[in-house]
Order: C-alpha cells, then sequence, then structure tokens
C-alpha cells in the first residue's frame, strides 16, 4: 500500500512520461572473476543513446521504447561488452564484466568509456583497491588514505599527521564512510597506515564538491569507502607479509551466486621484532596495531543483505610507565529490496564508536586512568526511483543518537584517588533528503537535491554560558550553569543544504560540468595541535558551539584525448568554498577534561580555493596520473592575527603528484610516485626575555603563519616481481623504496631552550622520516 | 598533558625513522619589548622589580640591556598609599616593607604599579590573592624503584598543604635545593585549587603530580644534609594562565605542537597609540613557607 502510494506520488510529479509502450531492464553489474557487484557502471542503449549508472550496490534499472536493442555495459578497470537483449517485457539481467587488470594483453584493444564525460558527478574520483595495492607506499603496505593523498585537492599537513585535508577544509570535515558507517578517526600508528585493509577493499570514492544531498555531516568532503562482498564463486584465500605488519583475506561463496562472505585482518609485530633490543624493565612492551574486517552477504529473488563490520585497535603499552590504546568499532547491516523494476531501496542500521584508553602507573599505588569515546547508532533508508532515463529520484531519511564520553579519568595514589571525570553529552541528528537528476547522462543534465538537516543537544547535562571574552579572541569564563533531564532538548539546530550540480556535454569527449553544495557539520574535533592526537575529542553543537557551515561553488572542465592509440582523461576544475563558524583556541587553551571547555573556544570563518589539474593515463603499459592543485585555504578570528586573515596549519600553494605504473611483462611491474607541496605555514619566534629566571620567547608582533617550512618533496619506487601461476597458486614479492633520495622533509620548525648548554636557545628542525625507508613484502593469492 | 604528548613522541620516535635537526635560523627580531619582572610578595623581606629589554632569540639570555630610568611606584588602591621603588643596580628597583609603619601589603587588597619611562606611562592593577593556610610538613620518600618521575634509588621529598577551601584558588610553588631556585621552565609548578584542572576537587592535599612529581622530576635523589625550601605563593587567574602559556612555549615541537603565541602581558601603556611593546607581568602574592634539612 505504501509503495502504491509512494509511487503514484512520484508519478504524478513526473507525468510526462506514460506515453509508448516501454519496458525496462533492471538488474546488477558484477565481476565476472568474484562476482562481486560494480559501483559506477554505465549502461547504454546504443539505438536511443539512454543511459543509466549502478548505484553503489551495483543495481541498475533502464525503461526504454524500443523492443530489441544492444545494450554496452561499461566500467573503469573493465572490458566494455555489448549483448543485444529483447525487450519485450521487464527484463532482470546480471551482466559480468571481465576485470583488464586481469587480461593486459587486451587493455589496447578495450573500447573508449568515456565515463567521465558522461556522469555528472564533479570533483569525485574513485580508486579501485587494485590501482591502490600497485601506489608504491611507506614499509610497501598499500594504503588507502596515502592513495587519495595523491589525488587533486587533497593535501596533509605532513608524514605521520593522521587525516587529510580537501580542499582547504580541516581533517574533521571529511565524513569517512565504511559500508555505510561513519569511521571517527581513520589512521592507525598515528598516521603512517589507514585503518582500511586494502585487501578488503572494493572501491574507495572520493567527492570534493558538488556533493548530492544523500551525503551529509561533514563540510569538505565524503570518502566512501565500500568493501567487498566477497567471492560469490569460489573461495579464494589471499595475504601478505610485509616489513610492518601481515594480512591474510579469506573470502568464499557460502551459497554460490547467492551468499558469500569475506574475512580480513592485519597485525603488525613491531613489537615481537623489537623485543631483543628493549631493556628488561621494558621487555614486555607491546607496540601493535591489529584490524579485523568481515561482512557477510545473502541474496534472495529481489533481496540482498549484508553485515559487515570492522574492529581496530593500536596498542602502545609500555611496561610499568603508560599504556595508550585507541580504535574504531563499526557494525553495519543493510538490506537491499527492489520493490518493483525502478525503485530500489537500502535500509540500512550501523553503530560506530571511537573510544580511547590511557594509563599511567609506575608502581602499585600510582595510577592515572583515562578513557574517552563517541559512540552512535543510526537508521538509515535510501530510496532511488528510475522513473525513466531522464528522471531519477533520490530520496531518504536518517537518525542518529550519539553519546560522547569526552573523559573519564581518575589518579589513584597512595593517599586516595581524584576523580576528574567529566559527565556525558548526548545528541541526535535527524536528516532527509532529495534529489532529482534530469537527464543524468545525457547532453545537458542537473542534478538538484535538498537535505533538510536537525541537531538536538539533549540532556542529561549541565549547561553552562559563559561571559562575554573582555576582548576578543580571549578565554570566556562561566556566567551560570543549570542542570537539565534526560532527553530534554538543549540546543535545536535546524539548517537547509540546497545541493546543486550540473553537466553540459560538449561533444562525446569532453564536458562542462559544476556544482554548488551547502553542507552542515554538528561534530567537531577538538583539537589545536598540528597533527591531530588520537586524544583529541569530538564535541558536538551545543548551546555555545554554533553549528559549522560551507558554501562550495566548483565548476570545471573534463576532456578525454586518445594520443597514439592510448587514452587519456584530463580535467580542470576549480572552487571557492566559504566557512563559517569555524571552530579556533585561545592561546593557550586547555582541551582535555576540562568541564568548561567551550569558553576555551572562539570561532572564526574561513576560505578556500583553488585550481586543480588533472591529467591521467589509462592504457597502456604505462599507466598513472599528474595531478596539481593550486590553493589557498585561510581562516579569520577576531583575537588572533590582528584579525586579519592567516593561513590554516595545512595550507600548500602548490601540489604536484605524479603516480606512475609500469607493465614490463607479466613477471615485472614498476611503480613510482613524485610529491611535491609547498611548505607549510608557521610562526616563529624571533626575541625573547627572562622574567623570575624563566627564558621566555617572542614573536614581536602577533602575526599567525607568516613563515614557511622549507618545501616537501620526496619519491618513492617500487617493483613487483609477479611469479607465474602455479596451480592454484599465484605469488608476487614488491620491492619498494620510500623516500628514494633520502631528503630529510621537515615536518616542523620549533624553538626550544637547550638547559645543557646553559640556556642557549636552538631552532630544531624536526622530521618525521629522515631517512631513506627500503621495504620487502611478499604476497599471495590462491583461487 | 605535556607528558603525555612527550611520551607519545617518544614511542613515536622509537618505532620509525624520525629525526631532529639542529638547524640555523635566520630571524630578524621584530620589535624590543620593554619587560617588567614585577614579582612582588607579602613576605617581609625586600622587594624587587627589574627592568630589561627582549634580545634576540638567538643572543645568549642573561645579556639583556637593562632599563634604569624609569620611576616605579606600586600604590595600594583602597587608600591611594604609594610604595616608591628605587634603583639600586642592573635595572633593579627595590623597596623594602616596614611592618612598624604599616608600610606591607595586604592579603585581599588591590594594587596598581605604575611605570614611568621613556615619556610613557604603564599601569597594572592586580590583587593580592590569600594562600594556603599553612604547609604541614615536607616529608623525605626513600624510593627504590627507577622511572619517571625517579631518576633512581634514593630519598624523594612530597609537600603536604591542602588547599583553600572554595574553588578559584590558584598557587606558584616554588622549591629551592641549597637555596637554588628550580628555575628551569619544565620544573614550573602551578595549580589550579588542589590540582591542574578545573573539575578536580577542592580544598584537600594538592594531587600526587604537584606535591611529588613537580618537586622530584629532572633531578638526582636528594643527599644527607641538603637543604630544600618549598614556597607556595597566591597567583591571579591571570598569572596562573601566564605561566601556563610558558610551559607549554617551552616545550612546544614536534607532530602535536600547538601554534607558537605571543604570551601576553597584564601591563599597559595609558598612551594607546604610541605601540610600544610591553612583555613581563605584575604579580602579587601571599607566601607560606618551610624548609627541612635531609637527614639520615
Amino acid at each position: 500500500m505504501f509503495k502504491n502510494a509512494f509511487v503514484f506520488a512520484l508519478v504524478s510529479s513526473f507525468f510526462s512520461f506514460a506515453y509508448g509502450q516501454k519496458f525496462t531492464l533492471s538488474g546488477y553489474v558484477k565481476d565476472s572473476a568474484s562476482g562481486e557487484s560494480i559501483n559506477g557502471a554505465i549502461i547504454t542503449a546504443l539505438n536511443t543513446a539512454e543511459s543509466t549508472t549502478t548505484n553503489s550496490y551495483g543495481f541498475f534499472s533502464l525503461t526504454v521504447k524500443s523492443k530489441k536493442q544492444e545494450f554496452r555495459v561499461s566500467a573503469s578497470g573493465y572490458e566494455a561488452t555489448t549483448e543485444t537483449i529483447d525487450l519485450s517485457n521487464n527484463v532482470d539481467i546480471v551482466f559480468s564484466l571481465l576485470s583488464t587488470i586481469e587480461t593486459f594483453e587486451e587493455i589496447n584493444i578495450r573500447a573508449k568509456l568515456n565515463d567521465n564525460i558522461k556522469k555528472i558527478d564533479i570533483s569525485t574520483q574513485s580508486i579501485t583497491g587494485k590501482v591502490i595495492k600497485k601506489i608504491p607506499a611507506f614499509l610497501g603496505e598499500a594504503d588507502v588514505i596515502k592513495s587519495i593523498q595523491l589525488l587533486p585537492g587533497v593535501t596533509t599537513v605532513g608524514e605521520g599527521a593522521s587525516g587529510f585535508n580537501v580542499r582547504g577544509g580541516s581533517i574533521d570535515q571529511n565524513l569517512v564512510l565504511m559500508d555505510e558507517a561513519p569511521v571517527f578517526n581513520s589512521a592507525h600508528l598515528f598516521g603512517f597506515f589507514s585503518i582500511f585493509n586494502p585487501d578488503a577493499v572494493k572501491d574507495v570514492q572520493l567527492v570534493k564538491g558538488g556533493i548530492p544531498a544523500n551525503y551529509g555531516g561533514r563540510l569538505s568532503s565524503v570518502l566512501d569507502v565500500t568493501t567487498k562482498d566477497g567471492n560469490q564463486k569460489q573461495p579464494s584465500l589471499n595475504g601478505g607479509v610485509g616489513t610492518i605488519f601481515s594480512r591474510l583475506t579469506l573470502e568464499a561463496p557460502i551459497k554460490k551466486n547467492r551468499s558469500s562472505f569475506l574475512i580480513s585482518g592485519r597485525r603488525s609485530y613491531i613489537d615481537v621484532l623489537a623485543k631483543p633490543f628493549l631493556p628488561d624493565n621494558l621487555s614486555d612492551s607491546r607496540f601493535y596495531f591489529y584490524d579485523l574486517t568481515a561482512k557477510v552477504n545473502y541474496s534472495y529473488k529481489r533481496d540482498k543483505f549484508f553485515i559487515s563490520t570492522y574492529i581496530g585497535d593500536d596498542v602502545f603499552f609500555a611496561a610499568n610507565a603508560f599504556g595508550v590504546k585507541w580504535g574504531n568499532t563499526t557494525v553495519s547491516a543493510r538490506w537491499n529490496h527492489v520493490f518493483n523494476k525502478k525503485l530500489f531501496s537500502n535500509l540500512t542500521y550501523y553503530y560506530s564508536r571511537y573510544r580511547y584508553n590511557l594509563e599511567f602507573s609506575n608502581n602499585d599505588d600510582l595510577s592515572f586512568n583515562w578513557t574517552s569515546y563517541i559512540e552512535n547508532n543510526s537508521v538509515k533508508a535510501d530510496f532511488k526511483y528510475y522513473l525513466n532515463p531522464k528522471n531519477e529520484i533520490s530520496t531518504g531519511f536518517q537518525s542518529t543518537y550519539y553519546v560522547f564520553k569526552p573523559g573519564n579519568a581518575v589518579a589513584t595514589n597512595p593517599s586516595g584517588t581524584n576523580n576528574f571525570s567529566l559527565p556525558h553529552k548526548y545528541a541526535l541528528e535527524n536528516a532527509a533528503y532529495i534529489s532529482h537528476d534530469a537527464n543524468a547522462n545525457g547532453k545537458f543534465s542537473v542534478r538538484t537535491g535538498l537535505r533538510v538537516s536537525q541537531f538536538l543537544y539533549l540532556g542529561k547535562s549541565t549547561v553552562y554560558t559563559y561571559n562575554d571574552a573582555p576582548s576578543p579572541g580571549q578565554r570566556r569564563f562561566m556566567d551560570s550553569s543549570w542542570q537539565v533531564g534526560d532527553n530534554e532538548v538543549i540546543s535545536n539546530y535546524v539548517n537547509l543544504e540546497p545541493r546543486l550540480g550540473f553537466k553540459y556535454q560538449i561533444n562525446k569527449t569532453s564536458a562542462i560540468k559544476g556544482g554548488y553544495n551547502r553542507m552542515v557539520q554538528n561534530l567537531h574535533l577538538i583539537s589545536n595541535t598540528s597533527a591531530s592526537v588520537p586524544f583529541d575529542v569530538w564535541s558536538p553543537s551545543t548551546n555555545n558551539i554554533k553549528p559549522e557551515l560551507a558554501d562550495q561553488y566548483t565548476i570545471g572542465y573534463f576532456r578525454n584525448l586518445t594520443i597514439k592509440k592510448q587514452d587519456f582523461e584530463a580535467s580542470v576544475e576549480t572552487y571557492y568554498k566559504d566557512l563559517m563558524n569555524q571552530v579556533d583556541y585561545v592561546d593557550g587553551a586547555n582541551l582535555l577534561l576540562n568541564e568548561q571547555l567551550e569558553g576555551e573556544l572562539i570561532s572564526g570563518i574561513g576560505r578556500a580555493y583553488g585550481l586543480e589539474l588533472y591529467f591521467k593515463k589509462n592504457t597502456g603499459n604505462l599507466t598513472g596520473w599528474i595531478s596539481y592543485t593550486l590553493s589557498k585555504s585561510e581562516r579569520r578570528v577576531y583575537g588572533i592575527n590582528d584579525d586579519n586573515w592567516y593561513p590554516n596549519r595545512f595550507d600548500r600553494l602548490h601540489n604536484l603528484y605524479i603516480v606512475a605504473q609500469y607493465k614490463l611483462n607479466e613477471k615485472w611491474d614498476f611503480a613510482a610516485n613524485f610529491v611535491f607541496s609547498s611548505g607549510t605555514p608557521t610562526t616563529f619566534y624571533t626575541g625573547q626575555y627572562t622574567v623570575q629566571g624563566y627564558s621566555i620567547p617572542d614573536a614581536g608582533t602577533n602575526d599567525r603563519n607568516n613563515v614557511r617550512n622549507p618545501d616537501y618533496h620526496r619519491l618513492d619506487l617500487a617493483a613487483t616481481y609477479t611469479k607465474k601461476k602455479a596451480g592454484k597458486w599465484e605469488t608476487n614479492w614488491v620491492f619498494s623504496v620510500y623516500n628514494a633520495y633520502n631528503r630529510r622533509n621537515p615536518f616542523s620548525i620549533y624553538f626550544q631552550t637547550n638547559y645543557e648548554n646553559k640556556g642557549q636557545n636552538e631552532a630544531i628542525q624536526f622530521s618525521v622520516i629522515g631517512s631513506i625507508v627500503p621495504a620487502i613484502s611478499y604476497n599471495f593469492k590462491w583461487n | 598533558m605535556n607528558h603525555i604528548k612527550k611520551l607519545m613522541f617518544l614511542s613515536l620516535s622509537l618505532l620509525l625513522f624520525s629525526c631532529e635537526d639542529i638547524i640555523e635560523v635566520s630571524v630578524d627580531q621584530k620589535q624590543v619589548k620593554l619587560v617588567v619582572d614585577a614579582f612582588v610578595n607579602n613576605l617581609d623581606t625586600t622587594q624587587t622589580i627589574r627592568l630589561t629589554r627582549s634580545i634576540p632569540y638567538f643572543q645568549k639570555s642573561g645579556t639583556e640591556p637593562t632599563v634604569t630610568d624609569a620611576t616605579v611606584i606600586i600604590a595600594d588602591t583602597s587608600n591611594l598609599k604609594v610604595f616608591p621603588f628605587t634603583h639600586t643596580q642592573d635595572g633593579i628597583y627595590t623597596w623594602t616593607p616596614n611592618k612598624s609603619t604599616g608600610d606591607t601589603f595586604v592579603v585581599g587588597r588591590s594594587y596598581a604599579l605604575f611605570i614611568i619611562q621613556g615619556g610613557d606611562t604603564l599601569i597594572s592593577i592586580t590583587k593580592l590573592n590569600p594562600t594556603v593556610n599553612a604547609i604541614d610538613s615536607i616529608i623525605t620518600v626513600p624510593t627504590e624503584g627507577n622511572g619517571p618521575p625517579i631518576a633512581g634509588p634514593g630519598k624523594y621529598i612530597e609537600l603536604h598543604a591542602n588547599d583553600l577551601p572554595g574553588k578559584g584558588n590558584f598557587y606558584w610553588i616554588k622549591t629551592f635545593r641549597n637555596d637554588t631556585f628550580y628555575g628551569a621552565t619544565r620544573n614550573l609548578n602551578i595549580s589550579q585549587d588542589m590540582g591542574n584542572t578545573s573539575n578536580g576537587q577542592d580544598g584537600e592535599l594538592f594531587i600526587y603530580p604537584i606535591r611529588f612529581n613537580a618537586l622530584n622530576e629532572f633531578f638526582r635523589p636528594f643527599r644527607d644534609g641538603e637543604k630544600v625550601r618549598i614556597e607556595i605563593h597566591s597567583i591571579s587567574l591571570e598569572s596562573f594562565y601566564w605561566f601556563n602559556l610558558i610551559v607549554n612555549e617551552s616545550n612546544n615541537g614536534g607532530l602535536f605542537s600547538t601554534p607558537p603565541v605571543n604570551i601576553q602581558t597584564n601591563i599597559f601603556s595609558f598612551n594607546p597609540n604610541k605601540k610600544i611593546g610591553i612583555a613581563g607581568l605584575f604579580s602579587m602574592s601571599a607566601v607560606r613557607y618551610k624548609e627541612l634539612i635531609i637527614k639520615e
């Protein structure tokens, strides 16, 4: 009944389609070898040139008039196929595509795709797990986040810093999703590795602009990581032994073509290797991280079910001194249902938690224990209605309940315990959206969307109000406080988030695309350090912290080229972003275990703009890309930098990334990356004075970030030797060199007093990686 | 928190390939500031205020030019009684209290500092807050262990004193070994109420990191016959944050550094247009102290 009413509502708003005899071709596009669904494949009816794109579950629906005709199915990284289908009825079908990476001989003869020209998506980049694995990486470990840091518009504050910055946004402004569940800290070992196990990752999509209405909650980007469903056809095992960790992934059908699972784990063994070198009192120390990704799926007629989970932790435990542990846990359960050939739905429930624990103890009667977490439960429904090839409608809603535990801290000492714990905070976030794609893959397409979000900061809690600061940028002190009861609304923010995207296809090989999005963010990572610390705390919007807002405008020109029978993709994009209610901090802010944290926060505005050039070679033995970004990211906060604009800590003017992969023969693959980034801004001390015997540095003026650190550049190389497949076994060795020409790239330059040298001040250049880092890893695959 | 950062940093360097190089950086001192070191207390001893000028960052400290031609006055704002400080040498201005004439600083009153120098008048006002009621004892703690905050087996000290009841008391705890003050910023020991966070308990013994760690960290154990002196100075909220910034800025590098800041002074010029740079602090403290000779 509901179904009919829903369809009727949609139909009545788009009555223009109801003429002629039309039938619907719907179904899935899958990888022929593993049965994995393919996201973003294009299905084109060749007669009418009408086309559609598979959604993130590989589903498509295309309604066309003519009865018998040819359909072409294409997807990046796959052979395009053409099939003749008689549409005298509605037809359900599964298209299977052959991966080009496996059939390297045929790459040169495959049909040109021009997918990027056809699709309306702007500022969107996808990388598959297979490509990620080919990029040379730190210590030979392929890495999702490190790979997207090579895309235009993406920068990082430096090596070893967790997260990434997209188009001048801070790291907490990226919505990082793993099978629909948000991840609050995507870093292992501070930031050297990301938590996504590349063996378990199917594809990764980064949306930097023109963000569609189904996404919300963060200002700058969406990084949507989809894990593999698990091989539907046959069992397969793959894994590797690397310099820093080992991996193992098992995937297999439970019931062929109907149900399968994947389980994948990694663990580092630095502690095991380091043990012989540690002094006795530290030999019980543990330093490791691990993660476990598991997924199971089941299809039955028009329904598909997925349950996926991720558990990962970093553990640093020095015997008798301190212990640190942090990690994410996510669980998501999804149900895809195809109501009729044209209406696809997905219902998701997820749970996601990021928590950390810190403890110090030097003997039995002295200890300090601190735990903190952010936890959320969410229900989300998404519908996509494929009205006709010219009109596709997406709609949905989401409701998320958050629990914040900013810090539970207890210190024990010989004379008792001190409790520094802060109370929990609670919030409920609701959102609904609708989005319409007009003529999605046609010549002129428009995507209009609207999202409405509501954020309720709820009790039980102590609510504070603060006095005005004596002057801008200064600490505010508590004015009054009162208690509110369970689920009582303390503040309620409702925001409208319009979204717009358009594409004008000039010809088969070129297009102009543009986009606008307003984004709203109600979760704020409270961090004033140059690289985010795992102990940074997330705070909801409260009566004192307003939601962050961003408006982004972007426009770009996309062009595909064929030079000497080789396919190239080129694009030029530019963007401008306005950011409001950005969180900043008073000088010397006390952000940890502070009940009156809000008094330490100040608010400012930001702006970011830039130009991104991207040139990619898709075919041939040599593939890869060149990406160049010219960008600026600035902030203005009253009370900082004499109220003038100043560059953000992660602002980098020039960013050049070159990624090249060369297949010499069936045995040898070579790869190289080159990265150049302008130095990040910093503030230098210029003077000093002494008060009460303390030597105090002085910058002279109040300028912030007025000096640049030296430029960053690095070359990485890798060679892969693949042994001939022996029976079901396939193995390869990866030899890699990170920082090949041994540059000491400075992360920062800081100033300090050297007490050993009679209080002489000195400048210290700190490099996170100060040497060349070679690595070997061994990978195997059985199927 | 600095300890946490340090430890994380340590664990990071242990595992990876990080390195630190001392480099030459040429920086031009942007502005020479008048530096006011005006920490005054209510003890009977001679009080000093020192005026100097800031020097380039890489110049050896102790070479600061002194300012000897200023007029320095502290005034009691409740009765406008004036206490003139006179220049003795090296930019040091002194004044000695006199109980018999009632020339003393009184807890609970606000005081104003005036400095007239080079045609400019500077002013600052602060309150003399009460300090702890008493220092119960300094005890020696024989310890066998090793590792922070302890540097090997031996005798260490612990301070037993209670925070004043009620929130909003701030202290600067100064420790002297054989009359030498623990002067490095890494030993700077300040407390907000009984702990270093705003949400701790109140009115009881100072928390362990303040009554033990900060008195012993970075030092060898005490030897028999050595003299320990601990002074607990009351400070204002303003001074507390000023000290906090000094601690933060003295050790602010690496991955987890915060933006460097200029530590703001509480001393202002009467003439807002004349942008002379001022640094330093005017702080008034009530003091309680205790001494102990370490015995066998």
